[in-house]
C-alpha cells in the first residue's frame, strides 16, 4: 500500500515539475530568454527523469515483473525513453535541437498516460502464460525505446520539412501546439525564429538581410538533417534487435518465428520504412527533404504500429484474444 | 522400421486409433471414443490453416533464377550466333545487374513490400473466396492470401535479387575504395575536406599521438598524415545485406521443409508423431524420430490467486519404437520439448472428462463437450441421467465447468445445486443421488513442428543484429599535413557529421603548441 502510494505521489511531483519545465520553455521562447531559467528548467527534467525512473521501480518491485505488460505502463516507459534521449546530451554537454523535441514528446506521452483516458489501466495486471518469458524485458523494451529514438528523429524530419517548405516565417502568431506533434513542431520553430530575430537584434539592423536569412536557414536544416539521420540510425538498431528478440521468442512460445500477425507486419512496415530512409541517406539526389518526407511518413506508421493495431485488438499481440490467455 | 511416407499418413491416422484404444481400462471405453473423434477433428480443422500459415514465406525461391539467368545467359549467346547481338547479350548480365543495383528501384521495391504488407492486414486473410466478391482485384491478386501471394513473393524475389546486385556493384567497391589508406601531399586537397583546421605552431606528430590516444589507426609518412576510425562502419552494411539474405535464404526453408502439426490429447493419452505432423513442402522428408510415441502423464494448470490461469504444463514422455523411454519433460508456454529437431509446444487446452461417483458407484468418466467459445472465454458442460435412460424425456445432472478448478452442478430443473472443487471429496446431493466429482481431467493442445530453416535463420538474426550494430560506427578519416610550422588539417566522416566536429576541434585543442618554434626544430622533428 505505501508502495502504491509512493508511485501516486512519484506521478504527480513528476508531471507538475514537467509542467513548470515546459512553462519555462514557452517563456524562454516567446517571451526573452534568460539563461538562468534555462539551466533550472534542465534541472527540472533531470529531476523530473528520477521520478518517474522511481515509479518505474516501485511499479517493477510490486507487480513482480517488468512495468511493460500493458498500455499505460508502455506509454510511461516510452516516456521514460524520451527523457533518456534527452539526457543524454545533457550529461554529454553539447546543446542541440533535440531537446526542443523530446521535452514535450516525453511530457505528453506522459500526459496522455497519466490523463483520465486510461484510468482503469493504472492498475497493475497479471501476466498471462505467453508473457511469462525472460524474453519480455529485452523484446518489450527495445521496441518502446525504438519507437521514442524514431519519433523524435522523425519528428525532426518533420520539423526540417516544415522550415523547408515555409515561405514566411513570420509564425510568431500562429500558434497551435494542441497535439504532441504540432506542439513539438513549433517549439522547433520558435527556436529558430528567436535565433533569426536575435541575429537580427544583434546586427542592429533593421532591413532584412536575405542572405543571412538564408544562412541560418540552410545551418538549420543541415543540423536537423544530421541529428534526426543519427537518431533514426539508433532508433533502427533498437528495432532491429527488438523484433529479432520477439522473433526468437515467437519460436518459443507460438511455434514460428514468424507469423504475419498484424504488430508483426506493421513492425516489419516500420522497419521497411527507415530503412528507406536509411538507404536515402546514402545517394546526394535523395538527401534533404526526400528522406525527410519518408521519415515523416515513418511518423505515422511508428502511431499505427504502436496503438493501432492494438486498438482493433487483432492478432496475437492483443493479449485478450489469445487463446491461452483464457480463465 | 520403416518411417512414415507423409502421403500415407492420413490413413494411417485413422487406422492407427483402435490402438489407443487399446491402452486404456475397459470403463473408459465410451469416453475414449469421442475423444478419438475429437482428436480427428481438431488435426483436421487445423492443418489446412497451418498449411496456408506455413506456406506463406517461400521468399526467395526465385532468388536463385535470378543469378542464373545472369549466368545461364552467356550460353544463349552462343547458340544464337550474331556478332551484334552477342555484343549486347555479353553486356546483358551486367546491364541486369546495374538495373537491379540501381538505388531508386530498390527503394520501390521496399515501398511496395511495405505497401502490401500494409494492405495485407487490412484485408481479413484466409477467408472463403464469396467473402471477397464485392472486390474483383483482392482474389485477381491472391491478396486473400497476401504473404503467399505470387505478387508478394516475387517483390520479395526481386528485393533479394537487388540485396545481391547491390552488394556486389556498389558496396565492396566502396569498401575497397575505403580500405585504401591514401595520404594527401597538398594542402589544397586537405583544405577541400569537410572539416579542416590549421594549427600554427604544432607538430603533425603530436597530432598523430593525440589521433591514437582516441582511438584512431594513425599513419605517417614525412610531413603527412594519415588517420581512420571506425572502418567496420563500412564493412557493416555488406554484413546487413548478407544477413537478409540468409534470412530469405532460412526461411525459404522453412516453408519447404518443414513439418507441421497440432493435436488435442486428453491426459493419460499417446499419439505418435508421425500421424500428427502433415508436410508443408516438397523438400519434408521424414526422419526416425517420427516413429516415436508421446504419453502426455498430466495436464495441469497453475493459478493466480485471483483464479485466473497463470501457467499450463503438460508432463510428456517419449517412448522410441523399442517402448523405452527416452526422454520426459514438462513443457509449458514458453518452455517448448525439443527432440531429435522435433519441437513440441503447449499452445492449447481443453476439458475432456469429469470423473464423477454416482452413489459410491464408479468411478464414472463423463465425456465434457464444448459448450460456448466466445472469445477466450472457455465453457465445458457435461450431463449425466438419472432415473429411466431410455424414456425420450431423460433427466439428470448437468455439470459445467471453466477450468479445471471448480465444477458448477445443476439439478434436474436446471437449479443451481452447488460448486465442487475435484479434489475436495465433499459429495452433492441432488433428489437424492450422491454425486462426488473425483477429477476433472484436462486434454493438452500441443503443436509439432519440425523446422530445419531455423538454424539458417538464427544464424541471419544474429548477424543481422551484430552489423546493424556496427554500422552506427562512423568512418572518421583525417589527414594532416605538417607545413612548415604550422599543421593543415582536414577530415570527413560518414555518419556522425555533427559530432565530428566536436570531437576534432577537442582533440586539436590538446595539441602541445610549440613554444619556440624555428623551422630548423619542426624539421627534425618530422625528420
Amino acid at each position: 500500500m505505501i508502495l502504491f502510494t509512493l508511485e501516486h505521489i512519484l506521478t504527480h511531483i513528476s508531471l507538475s515539475i514537467v509542467s513548470i519545465v515546459i512553462t519555462i520553455y514557452l517563456m524562454n521562447l516567446l517571451v526573452h530568454e534568460i539563461v538562468g531559467l534555462y539551466d533550472s528548467s534542465e534541472k527540472g527534467m533531470v529531476a523530473a527523469f528520477l521520478c518517474i525512473t522511481g515509479l518505474l521501480v516501485i511499479r517493477w518491485i510490486y507487480s513482480g515483473h517488468l512495468p511493460l505488460s500493458d498500455l499505460y505502463e508502455s506509454l510511461m516507459f516510452l516516456s521514460w525513453s524520451f527523457y533518456i534521449i534527452h539526457m543524454i546530451p545533457y550529461f554529454r554537454n553539447h546543446k542541440n535541437h533535440l531537446n526542443e523535441i523530446t521535452a514535450p514528446s516525453a511530457v505528453f506521452t506522459q500526459g496522455f498516460a497519466t490523463s483520465g483516458l486510461l484510468t482503469e489501466m493504472h492498475q497493475s495486471t497479471i501476466l498471462v502464460p505467453a508473457l511469462q518469458s525472460q524474453w519480455l524485458m529485452m523484446h518489450v523494451s527495445m521496441m518502446i525505446l525504438s519507437y521514442a529514438a524514431l519519433l523524435c528523429g522523425s519528428l525532426l524530419s518533420v520539423a526540417l520539412l516544415v522550415i523547408t517548405f515555409r515561405k514566411n516565417f513570420e509564425i510568431f502568431s500562429k500558434c497551435k501546439s494542441n497535439n504532441l506533434q504540432t506542439g513539438a513542431f513549433s517549439f522547433v520553430k520558435f527556436k529558430y525564429a528567436n535565433e533569426i530575430s536575435n541575429a537580427l537584434k544583434w546586427k542592429n539592423n533593421n532591413l532584412i538581410s536575405f542572405r543571412n536569412r538564408n544562412y541560418h536557414r540552410y545551418q538549420l536544416i543541415q543540423q536537423l538533417d544530421c541529428w534526426s539521420s543519427r537518431v533514426i540510425s539508433l532508433g533502427f538498431l533498437f528495432l532491429t534487435v527488438g523484433i529479432l528478440s520477439g522473433a526468437v521468442w515467437a519460436n518459443e512460445a507460438w511455434g514460428s518465428y514468424w507469423n504475419w500477425d498484424p504488430k508483426e507486419t506493421w513492425a516489419f512496415i516500420t522497419w521497411t520504412i527507415f530503412a528507406i530512409y536509411l538507404h536515402t541517406r546514402t545517394n546526394e539526389n535523395l538527401q534533404g527533404s526526400n528522406s525527410a518526407i519518408v521519415a515523416s511518413m515513418g511518423f505515422f506508421i511508428i502511431w499505427i504500429c504502436y496503438f493501432g493495431v492494438n486498438l482493433l485488438g487483432i492478432g496475437l499481440h492483443s493479449y485478450g484474444s489469445f487463446a491461452l490467455t483464457s480463465n | 522400421m520403416n518411417t512414415l511416407n507423409p502421403s500415407r499418413t492420413l490413413n494411417h491416422f485413422l487406422l492407427k486409433t483402435p490402438s489407443l484404444q487399446l491402452k486404456f481400462k475397459t470403463h473408459h471405453f465410451n469416453y475414449i471414443r469421442k475423444r478419438n473423434l475429437n482428436v480427428k477433428i481438431v488435426s483436421e480443422l487445423k492443418t489446412p490453416k497451418n498449411k496456408k500459415i506455413s506456406k506463406k514465406i517461400i521468399l526467395s525461391e526465385g532468388a536463385p533464377d535470378i543469378v542464373e539467368n545472369q549466368q545461364v545467359s552467356p550460353p544463349k549467346l552462343g547458340k544464337n550466333g550474331g556478332s551484334p547481338l552477342l555484343k549486347f547479350l555479353k553486356r546483358a548480365p551486367r546491364k541486369v545487374l546495374s538495373i537491379l543495383a540501381n538505388l531508386p528501384l530498390a527503394i520501390g521495391e521496399m515501398f511496395s513490400i511495405a505497401a502490401l504488407m500494409a494492405l495485407g492486414t487490412a484485408i481479413d486473410q484466409g477467408e472463403a473466396p464469396d467473402y471477397y466478391f464485392q472486390i474483383w482485384w483482392i482474389l485477381f491478386f491472391g491478396f486473400d492470401h497476401m504473404f503467399t501471394s505470387p505478387v508478394f513473393l516475387g517483390l520479395l524475389v526481386l528485393l533479394a535479387a537487388s540485396l545481391i546486385a547491390c552488394t556486389y556493384t556498389t558496396q565492396i567497391p566502396i569498401v575497397k575504395v575505403a580500405r585504401r589508406w591514401n595520404f594527401l601531399n597538398s594542402a589544397v586537397a586537405i583544405r577541400k575536406q569537410e572539416f579542416t583546421d590549421s594549427l600554427p605552431q604544432a607538430s603533425v606528430r603530436d597530432l598523430g599521438v593525440i589521433l591514437m590516444g582516441a582511438g584512431y589507426e594513425v599513419f605517417l609518412k614525412g610531413p603527412s598524415l594519415y588517420a581512420f576510425k571506425g572502418l567496420a562502419g563500412r564493412f557493416a552494411p555488406i554484413g546487413v545485406h548478407i544477413a537478409m539474405l540468409l534470412i530469405m535464404a532460412g526461411g525459404t526453408l522453412s516453408a519447404s521443409g518443414s513439418f507441421r502439426g497440432s493435436v488435442t490429447v486428453p491426459q493419460g493419452l499417446n499419439f505418435v508423431m508421425g500421424d500428427v505432423l502433415r508436410p508443408n513442402g516438397f523438400l519434408s522428408f521424414p526422419t526416425e524420430a517420427f516413429n516415436t510415441e508421446v504419453h502426455v502423464n498430466r495436464f495441469y494448470m497453475d493459478y493466480y490467486d485471483s483464479g485466473e490461469v497463470s501457467q499450463f504444463h503438460t508432463d510428456l514422455s517419449l517412448f522410441d519404437l523399442d517402448g523405452k523411454e527416452v526422454m520426459r519433460k514438462t513443457i509449458c508456454v514458453n518452455d517448448p520439448l525439443r527432440y531429435n529437431g522435433i519441437t513440441i509446444y503447449q499452445t492449447d487446452w481443453s476439458i475432456s472428462a469429469l470423473q464423477v461417483l454416482k452413489d459410491n458407484e464408479g468411478p464414472f468418466n463423463l465425456a465434457m463437450a464444448p459448450l460456448k467459445i466466445n472469445g477466450d472465454k472457455k465453457l465445458y458442460g457435461t450431463f449425466l441421467p438419472i432415473g429411466d435412460v431410455d424414456s425420450s424425456n431423460v433427466k439428470g445432472i448437468s455439470m459445467l465447468a471453466r477450468d479445471l478448478q471448480s465444477i458448477v452442478l445443476y439439478d434436474q430443473e436446471g437449479k443451481f445445486v452447488g460448486v465442487r472443487r475435484p479434489d475436495s471429496n465433499l459429495p452433492v446431493d441432488i433428489g437424492g443421488t450422491k454425486i462426488v466429482i473425483v477429477d476433472a481431467i484436462g486434454s493438452s493442445g500441443l503443436d509439432l513442428k519440425i523446422d530445419p530453416g531455423v538454424p539458417i535463420v538464427y544464424a541471419g538474426f544474429g548477424a543481422l543484429m551484430l552489423t546493424t550494430c556496427v554500422s552506427f560506427l562512423s568512418h572518421s578519416q583525417i589527414w594532416a599535413l605538417q607545413d612548415g610550422t604550422t599543421v593543415i588539417i582536414g577530415g570527413k566522416t560518414n555518419r556522425a557529421k555533427i559530432e565530428f566536429p566536436n570531437e576534432m576541434n577537442r582533440l586539436l585543442d590538446q595539441v602541445p603548441e610549440i613554444v619556440n618554434s624555428s623551422p630548423s626544430k619542426s624539421e627534425i622533428l618530422n625528420g
